[in-house]
């Protein structure tokens, strides 16, 4: 959101942070932590993450272990640390993929109406009704055994879950905006359908979308988590948060803190994408649109 | 006179954390028991906020920072919420701006009314409720439309309802804000007129908000003259329109089009309110012709002048000069009739539903919005299409244009007849008919900075063009290239309109149709957009289809002129020749309903024969509305077409007849009511 006012000194910026609204504040620090250790675990943790034997297992916390050890003797912090950069990235990639793809859907169809946005709506209704993770589970398995566990699929699961509802917003946008004269004057001019949709109507969208995509983003991590949950997410020994919860489930009452780790870590993850989200569209005078 | 209201020295700020901005700066006024008091200034001015304050209301961001609003010697401003409750509606009442949204959609227009009545308990004793609101309709001129739903009634029925419902308890004062801006010209001087005759009849002061002076003129008694939230001059009426004291009034007077195309002394105004700019002296001196650097350091205070008369301008004296409207035809600058035929448009029906298939089957055409459209436009000339909202102006517009395929007919540039949809038509046909939208807000994509909408037509039809192109078409515009670099939310309403016509230019066009592109603007904007067009006229010889409401506006600069009523057109002539000689009924209509400047005693014709209405595409449209009608011939049959010296007519009364106002039939018996308007 620059907008002509690019007056580039300390005080202006810091006097816009303090114009943001409180959850966008809250929401900017927490994923900023969640960052800094994503890229920190990234490049070093205190043991490595499929070292077995750190620690006698099941030890519970100490200074070294601040997570306490597994089954078989594997640092949990460790394993959360690494584990930090996959969750995000894989939401991030994911997120990007289902935005780029409803959005240019979505707005061709708002923009372009007719037999198009007939079909295409049909098509995207019926993905949105069958509950997503049924849908991504449907998915992977029909990518089958080759496939399972990469990373690559994970992304295009989060992306087409996402892809169809993503587009019912753009789609929403777009015809709205398709209305107004400056598009009127592009078709005037006997502009193409692609530089209309880019040209006009995406920049206008902008606000809608920006929103969309960080309300998606903080459900990603769920989706992710619940895959790696149910077994069909990241191929261990990988630390992804879901299957370290799955792993350690049946050690729940043995050593609860090496659950709790993993799960606080996608909670705060998930409601600082929330507060980040609720800001942002305070600030940009867009609601966002919940459920979906 | 008894006062009814006076403000005193009333400041409002609006703002928030971020700061304060003052809107209203010590204004101090009085109505008096039964006087209309017009308030009157370009939009931004403060004069809404004012209003609403008499009512009592304010927005959450504004504060009263001093001041006193003294109704009948209590100070509104102090009053709680519930004893303001009680005084608005039943002793202060509003008539607002656009009723079609203050109107509740899903009510009845009569349960309204009675709401408001019983809220109030201001049912007179020995009356029941079902007859007080079957007067009140009948006070407005209305029929009993209590079980209507408001959008079963026209805009001006559905304001003459808002009225009604503001006159319900007998208010002593009404506070009408811009209540006719919304509305067609002959709607407008009917509401304006059933306004003037209710304050006779009803004896309530009034509170006028407009920024229509000549409609003030119409009614009000005195006129307060609002800038930058300070009022620069309050007089009588006729002082104020014959004689303006303050430069501000001079200005905003002479900004104004009239009908009878007086040349006016003095000149428009220039720039516009920019409350940044705004100086710690008066107001006014960075738009002023007569300041001085005194003026720029010294606050002027309104002073009286004269009986009551005020003006807050020390330079009064050397700016106020004898003022009359001077009759002076501009010269008529008619050249030999240019040969080259441009633009013509030949037997052109539309409709906005394509006819079904089973429509095809069963041979049925879908209803037409316009039909049998015959027009040409030559090079370099102006063609005005005036009509009443819904007349189809817009719709012919958007065939030629190609936004619209047309039903029948056929439209041809140079000749060569144009696709009837746009993606048909080759690039160089687009190039050559630009299209301005009415409202500049919408019409320029506000993400993109000035350089990049007006860079793309360039690209886009592959114009050769040196790099000063840009600058060179907006100083065309009386812009400069300061304005590349930013975003239209960064501009004026007037600046954007220029950017629009700034774009539409630069492309070479033969063709330019400007689509009420003056409705959204001030006054004094309008007149300098005119002033520019009329100026592209001369320079690029471009021809323009110029669609208007406003005939005032029209005769500024129009060659030729097209009336258009219900999607016919009704009468094509000559600016001067329509202007002088109307000749058609509806021309007449039209002609007589535009506001001058001086109190003009409008009184509408009753049409002679109401109820007989024609189908639409049998008969004349006009049929039912026509004070010169002729019997049932009119609805039944379609008028002719008789050629006059420069255009046509259509209608079944001879031009000779047209001309002498005489009708052959039944002219006496229906004699002309005449109610007084005073």
């Amino acid at each position: 959101m620059t907008s002509g006012t690019s007056t580039p000194s300390r005080r202006f910026n810091t006097d816009r942070w303090r114009a943001t609204p409180g959850p966008f504040k809250v929401g900017a620090v927490i994923l900023a932590a969640h960052a800094l250790f994503a890229i920190i675990g990234a490049v070093w943790t205190p043991y490595g993450f499929a070292e077995m034997g750190a620690g006698l297992p099941l030890s519970g916390i100490s200074w070294d272990h601040p997570m306490g050890l597994d089954q078989i003797g594997r640092d949990v912090f460790s394993r959360f640390m690494h584990g930090a950069h996959i969750v995000l990235l894989l939401s991030f990639a994911g997120t990007i993929l289902g935005m780029v793809a409803g959005t240019a859907l979505g707005l061709l169809s708002g923009y372009v109406g007719g037999w198009f946005d007939a079909v295409t709506q049909r098509v995207v209704e019926a993905m949105i009704s069958i509950p997503f993770l049924a849908l991504a589970l449907v998915m992977i398995i029909a990518a089958g055994p080759a496939l399972a566990g990469a990373p690559v699929l994970i992304v295009f699961v989060v992306g087409l879950v996402y892809a169809p509802r993503i587009t019912r917003i753009a789609r929403a946008a777009a015809m709205e905006i398709a209305t107004r004269e400056y598009v009127a004057v592009a078709e005037l001019r006997g502009e193409g359908t692609w530089s209309i949709v880019f040209r006009e109507i995406l920049p206008n969208a902008a606000n809608v979308l920006l929103v969309e995509f960080s309300l998606r983003l903080s459900y990603a991590p769920i989706l992710i988590g619940a895959l790696g949950f149910l077994g069909f997410g990241i191929r261990p020994p990988t630390p992804e948060w879901g299957l370290m919860i799955s792993e350690n489930r049946n050690l729940l009452i043995a050593s609860p803190v090496t659950v709790f780790g993993p799960g606080l870590g996608l909670a705060s993850l998930v409601i600082g994408f929330n507060l980040f989200t609720d800001g942002l569209s305070r600030m940009l005078g867009q609601r966002p649109v919940a459920g979906a | 006179m008894k006062k009814l209201i006076e403000v005193r020295n009333l400041n409002i700020a609006y703002g928030g954390t971020a700061g304060w901005t003052n809107v209203v700066q010590g204004v101090s006024f009085e109505i008096a028991r039964g006087e209309a008091f017009g308030l009157v200034g370009e939009s931004g001015c403060g004069k809404s906020t004012v209003a609403y304050r008499l009512l009592g209301y304010g927005t959450i961001n504004s504060l009263v920072q001093t001041g006193e609003v003294l109704f009948d010697g209590t100070d509104l401003l102090k009053l709680d919420a519930a004893a303001l409750t009680r005084l608005r509606g039943k002793r202060i009442a509003l008539v607002p701006q656009n009723p079609t949204t203050s109107l509740s959609p899903g009510m009845r227009v009569g349960a309204q009314i009675r709401e408001m009545i019983a809220t109030h308990k201001a049912l007179p004793e020995d009356m029941a409720m079902e007859t007080r609101i079957v007067e009140l309709f009948a006070l407005v001129g209305l029929p009993d439309v209590g079980h209507r739903y408001p959008h079963e009634l026209s805009g001006g029925q559905q304001q003459r309802v808002t009225i009604a419902m503001a006159v319900a308890c007998n208010p002593d004062l009404l506070v009408l804000d811009e209540p006719t801006t919304g509305l067609d010209v002959t709607t407008q001087r009917q509401i304006v007129q059933l306004l003037a005759d209710l304050r006779v009849r009803i004896g309530m002061a009034m509170l006028y908000v407009t920024h229509d002076l000549a409609l003030l003129a119409q009614i009000a008694d005195r006129v307060g003259v609002m800038y930058a939230g300070q009022l620069v001059e309050v007089a009588p009426c006729e002082k104020l329109l014959s004689a303006p004291a303050h430069p501000y009034s001079r200005g905003l007077i002479a900004s104004i089009p009239t009908i009878d195309g007086a040349a006016r002394p003095g000149r428009g105004l220039r720039g516009v309110l920019r409350r940044d700019q705004i100086s710690t002296g008066c107001k006014f001196e960075p738009r002023c012709d007569f300041a001085t650097t005194a003026c720029r350091t010294t606050p002027q205070t309104l002073e009286p002048v004269a009986e009551a008369r005020a003006v807050a301008c020390m330079r009064w004296r050397e700016a106020v000069a004898p003022h009359f409207p001077v009759l002076v035809k501009r010269g008529e600058e008619k050249t030999a009739e240019a040969p080259a035929r441009l633009l013509s448009v030949a037997n052109l029906s539309l409709s906005y539903t394509r006819p079904g298939l089973f429509d095809r089957l069963l041979d049925r055409a879908s209803p037409a919005v316009v039909r049998d459209i015959d027009l040409d436009l030559r090079t370099g000339e102006v063609l005005a299409l005036v009509g009443e909202s819904g007349s189809g102006k817009s719709t012919i517009a958007r065939a030629i244009s190609g936004r619209l395929p047309p039903g029948a007919g056929i439209i041809r540039l140079d000749g060569t007849a144009l696709a009837p949809a746009l993606k048909d038509r080759s690039v160089e046909e687009l190039r050559q008919i630009q299209y301005i939208f009415q409202n500049p807000d919408a019409s320029l994509n506000p993400r993109r900075r000035i350089r990049a909408i007006l860079a793309r037509p360039i690209d886009h039809f592959g114009i050769e063009v040196d790099e000063k192109a840009l600058e060179t078409v907006l100083d065309n515009v009386g812009l400069h290239a300061g304005y590349l670099d930013r975003f239209p939310e960064q501009l004026s309403g007037g600046e954007r309109q220029r950017i629009a016509i700034a774009r539409a230019l630069l492309v070479n066009p033969k063709l330019l149709i400007c689509d009420e592109i003056l409705s959204a603007l001030d006054v004094s904007v309008q007149a300098r957009i005119v002033e520019l067009l009329r100026a592209l006229k001369e320079k690029h010889a471009v021809a323009m289809l110029f669609i208007s409401h406003d005939l005032a506006v029209v005769q500024e600069f129009a060659d030729r002129v097209a009336v258009l009523y219900h999607g016919e057109l009704m009468q094509l002539a000559d600016t001067a020749t329509l202007l002088s000689k109307p000749l058609h009924p509806y021309t007449e209509m039209l002609l007589e309903a535009a506001p001058g400047l001086r109190k003009d005693h409008y009184v509408s014709r009753p049409p002679s024969a109401p109820n007989s209405m024609a189908a639409p595409g049998v008969g004349c449209p006009l049929a039912g509305r026509c004070p010169r009608q002729i019997g049932s011939l009119c609805a039944d049959t379609r008028p002719p077409i008789q050629t006059t010296v420069n255009g046509f007519i259509r209608c079944h009364l001879t031009t000779g007849n047209l001309a002498t106002g005489a009708s052959p039939a039944n002219r006496n018996d229906h004699p002309r009511q005449s109610r007084s308007v005073s």
